[in-house]
């Protein structure tokens, strides 16, 4: 079911814990770095899902240093928390981070560790990210989370893929 | 949230996570082949193909029929469903997130290049 062009975003799932997103950018790493960690560019680039707003973001990326994200809805504001710490930060090479998501009651969703590795080769740089979950399931909740929307377009393209010969 | 632990899709995802299994998958989508149709262009042993073939048959995402000498396999699509709704949902998610990253990043490109007064490299 390899129907992903290699440029684009790869997924994989190497262990029952983890997920492995990689994708290439047209940037020096230095550039995707500052993107991906300056709160300002995060607050553009980090689509929340639909129907959520993200309403606080702050983003230090220095061993010790705190992650804190929040996001509201029409429900809640906040609906969600996100609050982590930076554990080893080797500057535009690799990061580790951890992270917890709460809802706003304190009840937390899950927790996990996510390391960034960049990776730069002619101005392009490779972007990995490996995010461990606490357990399979909550491995398997994080990618199942945002399902409720979207089906239909799931199905449509499915039913795309299926037909086409790999 | 959705959590959803279903041990068939346990079975799916364990099949599709070996290369050699997404291998065998991708030849069968384009149609029935034997085992050793399967092996020779994955430069498999004959066992090594029956093995793998034994999995994703576990997943059912294989079916096996007996044509003479013959075990000839056919891809079965509808576990496919769940695991690719599962997985392409929030791959979706992290491309379009990612999509505005690659336009955030021409932007500082081109805002860092104007800043710069030597020639871009």
């Amino acid at each position: 079911m390899n129907h992903t062009p290699p440029k684009g975003l790869q997924i994989s799932t190497p262990t029952d814990t983890t997920i492995v997103l990689t994708r290439t950018f047209q940037a020096p790493r230095r550039l995707v770095w500052e993107a991906t960690f300056s709160p300002d560019k995060m607050r553009r680039w980090m689509l929340p899902p639909p129907g959520w707003t993200l309403t606080v973001c702050e983003c230090e990326p220095r061993v010790g240093g705190a992650l804190r994200l929040a996001w509201k809805n029409q429900d809640a504001d906040p609906f969600m928390t996100l609050q982590g710490e930076f554990t080893e930060v080797n500057p535009y090479e690799r990061i580790v981070h951890t992270e917890t998501m709460a809802l706003a009651s304190g009840e937390p969703v899950g927790s996990q560790l996510e390391t960034h590795e960049f990776t730069e080769k002619s101005g392009v740089t490779t972007m990995r990210i490996t995010q461990v979950y606490e357990s399979k399931d909550a491995r398997d909740g994080a990618i199942a989370s945002g399902m409720d929307e979207g089906m239909e377009a799931c199905y449509v393209q499915l039913e795309a893929v299926l037909a086409q010969p790999a | 949230m959705v959590l959803d632990s279903s041990p068939r899709l346990d079975r799916v995802f364990h099949a599709l996570a070996h290369p050699a299994r997404r291998a065998i998958v991708r030849q069968l989508s384009l149609g029935e082949r034997s085992l050793s149709e399967l092996a020779s262009p994955l430069k498999m042993t004959f066992p090594a193909a029956t093995k793998h073939v034994r999995v994703l048959e576990a997943a059912k995402l294989v079916r096996r029929r007996v044509s003479g000498r013959e075990h000839r396999c056919s891809l079965y699509a509808a576990p496919l469903e769940d695991a690719m709704l599962w997985t392409e949902q929030f791959r979706k998610h992290w491309e379009a997130r990612f999509q505005v990253l690659d336009s955030l990043l021409d932007e500082m490109k081109a805002a860092e290049q104007s800043r710069s007064r030597r020639p871009p490299r």
